[in-house]
């Protein structure tokens, strides 16, 4: 019964809108803060599931790290092996050179990858701006192979290329959507990262692999100062593979770690389990400190209306029936905190996106139910105390002083 | 001479004290009390004498530490239960200050005496207020009523749920002269007219005279019978 619980919150107006907006920030802080560490963290990841590959082949011992690891990994000796040996499970191989590139304030790992294993890469987006591909014709990466490569497969000496006399197409990026959004990009436009002029030439639809991509042969010479060693490699399978066979098999030949695209995945988001717990953290803490807030405004509030408590139980009022008032009251003030609060939670999010187009808050119906539920939970503990205060007022003592 | 199904209330051997050690006071001493079913019975005597630590007791707020009291044919114990079931069903109270909830109106104050005893809220309340005159503060909180017009919802409030017996303890204590007679006035006419039972406490002889027997009570017991 909400009579007078609902009279109450009604009657003292500013303690109620304090209340419930203290709830609020708590359940905006909840959704908000998990929606963007889950949001962001598993876009990336979810990325990751983007390409059109079964396997990843990277060094020996990488292991986990193979997520956050850029650079010099492999040789590309691997390629033509496993070609070699198992090309009657293999489709094709592509070799990436993964750098961190820094673009619109925010560090990003660039995927440099030959162009016309792109498309592997993208899971099937084409560009959606953007006429053509980074070094289309591949005559950067031709006269760089031709510069540095002798008959016996050894680098040359990088330091004395000239590049200025290179065919252009070799500092070209395609970027994603969001990052072109994000850094206000568009295609024709140069910028500079890495101490290199780079010409954005197309945008491709957010969700693939990496937001920035470059030729692979350019990201191996300036990153790697030898265009025969990569970061890791995508292996594609020829339909109807099993993919945990295949991948025992190619590991075996190369002595390399080899995993399924799953799996990188997974290792994604077990990286992320202790930041997600810090943030839950974070967010408990918040909640508990709404609720404590709330314990002590009820609590106030039954000293406050001893008088009325008593007229309830001299009019027959049981324990129970008085409980239930204060308890009531904490659920309305709850609810209108919650509903008050995921309405903020969802505002944060449109704020958040205007302000960041980099970051995703993902605020899902799982963690509405979870915010209801923490916010229903604290409600109830919160208010047993004043609540059960409120059953034992002495009625005689407080009508005695009439 | 009346037989003991004539009386709705009864105190018998009543004690009360209050402080421990030599603080002590006993305020009500071996208090013997029977009211008859429809008397209106007022209780007179001076500040102090322990008419209202009686009238906690008849009204099941506070418990005697000795003797007991009937109310109807039930015996009242300790027994929490039983004391919250005459609470609701036997009793209506009256308070000097009124006591009405200041966060609900008038009409809500008297329906939500009403659900607390799981009474469904009729066209009582309406009739009520508009029998004490009062209707027209229906909407009204506490705040924006005169002290005679939350008196009398005080009094539609005590009698909504139809109690067995009525409890006003100096129900006029805090009311001018004229709007302390008016309520008199009511308290007589609810008595004559319906039958009700009303105990009530007053310092002021005009005013028992609207009662039917006077009891006059010093130190904690009665001390005659008019």
């Amino acid at each position: 019964m909400a009579f007078l619980p609902l009279a109450n919150l009604t009657h003292h107006k500013l303690a109620s809108v304090l209340n419930a907006f203290g709830i609020a920030i708590g359940i905006c802080m909840l959704l908000t803060l998990s929606g963007l560490a889950r949001g962001t963290l598993f876009e990336i990841s979810d990325r990751a599931q983007a390409a059109d590959a079964d396997l990843i082949v990277c060094p020996r011992g990488w292991g986990d790290s193979v997520t956050t690891r850029s650079g010099v990994g492999l040789w590309e000796s691997y390629k033509k092996l496993i070609n070699e040996e198992h090309s009657d499970i293999v489709e094709r191989i592509v070799p990436v050179f993964v750098w961190p590139i820094k673009l619109a304030g925010q560090d990003h790992r660039a995927t440099g990858v030959a162009p016309e294993m792109w498309h592997t890469l993208t899971g099937g987006r084409k560009l959606s701006e953007g006429g053509r591909l980074f070094d289309p014709d591949n005559k950067f990466a031709r006269w760089l192979e031709k510069e540095l490569l002798t008959e016996s497969d050894d680098d040359g000496p990088a330091e004395d290329l000239d590049l200025s006399k290179a065919p252009p197409g070799g500092f070209e990026l395609v970027i994603d959507e969001r990052l072109a959004a994000a850094g206000k990009f568009k295609v024709g436009q140069q910028v500079v990262s890495a101490n290199h002029t780079w010409t954005i030439v197309g945008t491709v639809p957010a969700g693939v692999i990496t937001r920035v991509f470059m030729p692979r042969r350019t990201a191996q010479y300036l990153f790697g100062d030898s265009i025969q060693r990569c970061t890791m490699m995508f292996v594609k399978l020829k339909p109807g593979c099993d993919v945990g066979p295949a991948a025992a098999a190619i590991k075996k030949t190369t002595d390399q770690d080899v995993m399924p695209l799953t799996a990188y995945k997974s290792m994604l988001t077990s990286k992320f389990e202790l930041m997600f717990g810090y943030i839950d953290t974070v967010n408990g803490v918040a909640l508990a400190i709404a609720f404590l807030f709330i314990m002590v405004t009820l609590y106030t509030m039954v000293l406050q209306r001893n008088r009325d408590i008593a007229i309830l139980k001299s009019s027959g009022a049981s324990n129970f029936f008085i409980m239930r008032q204060v308890m009531t009251e904490a659920g309305l003030l709850t609810l209108c905190g919650t509903i008050l609060g995921i309405a903020m939670a969802f505002g944060a999010g449109q704020l958040i996106a205007h302000i960041k187009p980099l970051y995703t808050v993902e605020i899902t119906p799982k963690w509405v139910l979870i915010a209801f539920g923490a916010a229903t939970s604290g409600a109830v503990l919160s208010s047993i105390y004043p609540a059960w205060r409120a059953s034992r007022v002495d009625m005689s003592q407080v009508l005695a002083q009439d | 001479m009346a037989s003991y199904n004539d009386y709705i209330l009864m105190a018998e051997g009543v004690c009360k004290s209050y402080g421990r050690g030599a603080a002590r006071v006993e305020v009500l001493h071996e208090l013997d009390l029977t009211v008859r079913k429809g008397e209106f019975l007022a209780i007179m005597g001076p500040s102090g004498c322990g008419k209202s630590t009686l009238m906690h007791i008849l009204g099941l707020i506070s418990t005697p530490d000795d003797g007991f009291v009937t109310i109807g044919s039930e015996t009242v114990t300790n027994d929490n239960s039983l004391r919250t079931y005459l609470r609701r069903t036997m009793i209506g109270l009256v308070f000097q200050r009124f006591n009405l909830i200041s966060v609900l109106n008038a009409q809500d104050n008297i329906d939500m005496s009403l659900r607390v005893r799981g009474i469904r809220p009729d066209q009582r309340t309406a009739e009520l207020l508009e029998s004490l005159g009062v209707s027209h503060v229906a909407k009204r909180k506490p705040s924006e009523m005169s002290i005679g017009e939350q008196q009398r919802v005080a009094v539609a409030r005590a009698l909504a749920h139809r109690p067995a017996v009525l409890l006003a303890d100096e129900p006029t204590g805090s009311l001018d002269s004229a709007s302390g007679h008016a309520l008199m006035e009511i308290l007589k006419r609810t008595n004559r007219d319906d039958g009700q039972t009303i105990v009530m406490i007053t310092h002021s002889a005009e005013l028992a005279r609207f009662a039917d027997r006077t009891v006059h009570m010093q130190d904690g017991v009665l001390i005659d019978h008019q």
